[in-house]
């Protein structure tokens, strides 16, 4: 519980990195997601799941037009990823990167299939694929670089061994 | 029945989260949601990060500026190029502070042409999304603004609030596909509703095979809105394409204001009982 919420820390401050310093790139990456999809494989406990909703909600609080919107898509991403870490027996970079390929597939179907139902936006489905997957292939390519850099701050972490840190 | 539930607590956790979002989205497109417990404490949490965030952005660029300018004096020893830097630093400063002196007397001069008053804010964050265009601003509740009111520059429409809280509010900016401000064509008259796409950008839509509008005219408020006040510039259009089949213009327009390059917004509302700060 205690190292979801270190996770969830990391995850608050990439809200702030979305919102302010990686603006200034033409399409903001999401590492949101890919910190999601590394809690999904390799830390899947309720504290990551309740600290996915609850990073998907901070940026409904920032960002979306609607409530609920990312938390939905946050929650569905780390159930898939949930179940497709169940079949997964090789840990790499080409793997992570596919897997967050793949999350931030269903991320961006989720998000069209919901903006569909609650806010009825026209024109919204031809823009869609192209962000889907700009997104996808800007977040796999980013994804194995935040996972070595979360597994090295873990490596840190149980070196350090703080007291009461783990379970 | 507790071993069930240890055993699939993470999938069950899952779904809750889910049904959870999924309520709250329902709560919140019927405007039920009217105390949300979560929303402001992690406003509360973001919040001053990214008014920190942003003050280490406006150094950054001050620095870069100022190291620009000092690259002139490279030949110089270490000693006067720290002193030229430190200088420079503090010129940049200074014209900074002209620079948003001189955008206040602006917002302050187009203040008193508008019938209601307005609140200046400054804008602290963008969104965190590619899919939503929107920007948070440092005022809320507690300076007066409201959910509806819109957010204006002297040089044009920004978009709307679409949300409060106690000290900063979010901004629906109208590049986003799920805008809508009710526009005129001003030499035509021609009437239109202005919406981002993520297609084609920001396009003014509904207006008929029929009607005159060319490349290059301008696109006002019509007021008719409610939340926006008459003839606002909304922007300039940049494509006009009569399709083979419908009944509409498919017409793209250039936004006059650029969020890149606003820092400093004035709310507004359109029914002029706004208080001003």
């Amino acid at each position: 519980m205690k190292l979801s919420l270190l996770l969830f820390a990391i995850g608050l401050l990439m809200v702030l990195l979305q919102t302010t310093f990686l603006h200034f790139f033409p399409l903001v990456p999401d590492l949101i997601l890919v910190l999601c999809v590394y809690w999904g494989l390799h830390h899947p406990t309720v504290g990551a799941v309740l600290a996915s909703f609850v990073l998907g909600y901070s940026v409904d609080v920032v960002s979306s037009p609607i409530l609920g919107i990312n938390a939905f898509a946050m929650s569905l991403v780390f159930l898939a990823v949930y179940f497709s870490s169940r079949s997964i027996w090789l840990h790499n970079h080409l793997v992570s990167a596919v897997v967050v390929l793949l999350a931030s597939l269903v991320k961006g179907v989720a998000l069209v299939l919901v903006s569909a139902i609650f806010l009825s936006t026209e024109g919204f489905w031809m823009g869609a694929l192209r962000y889907i997957l700009l997104e996808a292939l800007v977040a796999a390519l980013l994804a194995p670089f935040v996972f070595a850099l979360l597994r090295r701050g873990q490596t840190y972490l149980e070196k350090v061994q703080i007291p009461g840190l783990y379970y | 029945m507790l071993a069930f539930f240890r055993k699939y607590q993470i999938p069950l956790s899952c779904c809750f989260c889910i049904v959870l979002s999924l309520y709250i989205m329902t709560a919140a497109a019927r405007g039920q949601l009217k105390n949300d417990p979560i929303g402001p404490l992690l406003l509360w949490l973001i919040r001053p990060l990214q008014i920190a965030a942003h003050s280490t952005t406006s150094w950054i660029k001050g620095l870069q500026e100022s190291h620009l300018t000092a690259a002139g004096y490279k030949a110089e020893n270490e000693r006067l190029r720290k002193r030229i830097l430190e200088l420079e630093m503090e010129r940049n400063r200074f014209l900074e502070a002209e620079a948003t002196n001189q955008q206040l007397r602006h917002l302050l001069d187009f203040r008193s042409h508008l019938p209601a008053a307005g609140i200046t804010a400054s804008i602290i964050a963008n969104s965190a999304s590619n899919w939503f265009q929107s920007c948070s601003i440092d005022k809320g509740t507690a300076d007066g603004v409201r959910k509806g009111m819109s957010v204006v520059t002297p040089l044009g429409v920004v978009g709307r609030v679409v949300d409060v809280a106690a000290r900063s509010a979010k901004v629906l900016l109208l590049t986003d596909p799920n805008s809508g401000i009710d526009v005129m064509v001003q030499r035509t008259r021609a009437r239109g509703i202005v919406s981002g796409s993520l297609e084609n950008g920001t396009v003014l839509k509904y207006i008929k095979r029929t009607e005159d509008v060319q490349v290059g005219d301008r696109l006002i408020t019509s007021g008719l809105d409610g939340v926006f006040l008459k003839g606002l510039m909304v922007g300039t259009v940049t494509k006009v394409r009569k399709e083979s089949l419908g009944l509409f213009q498919v017409i793209e327009v250039m936004p006059a204001v650029s969020l890149a390059r606003t820092e400093i917004v004035l709310v507004v509302s359109a029914e002029g009982r706004s208080a001003a700060k």
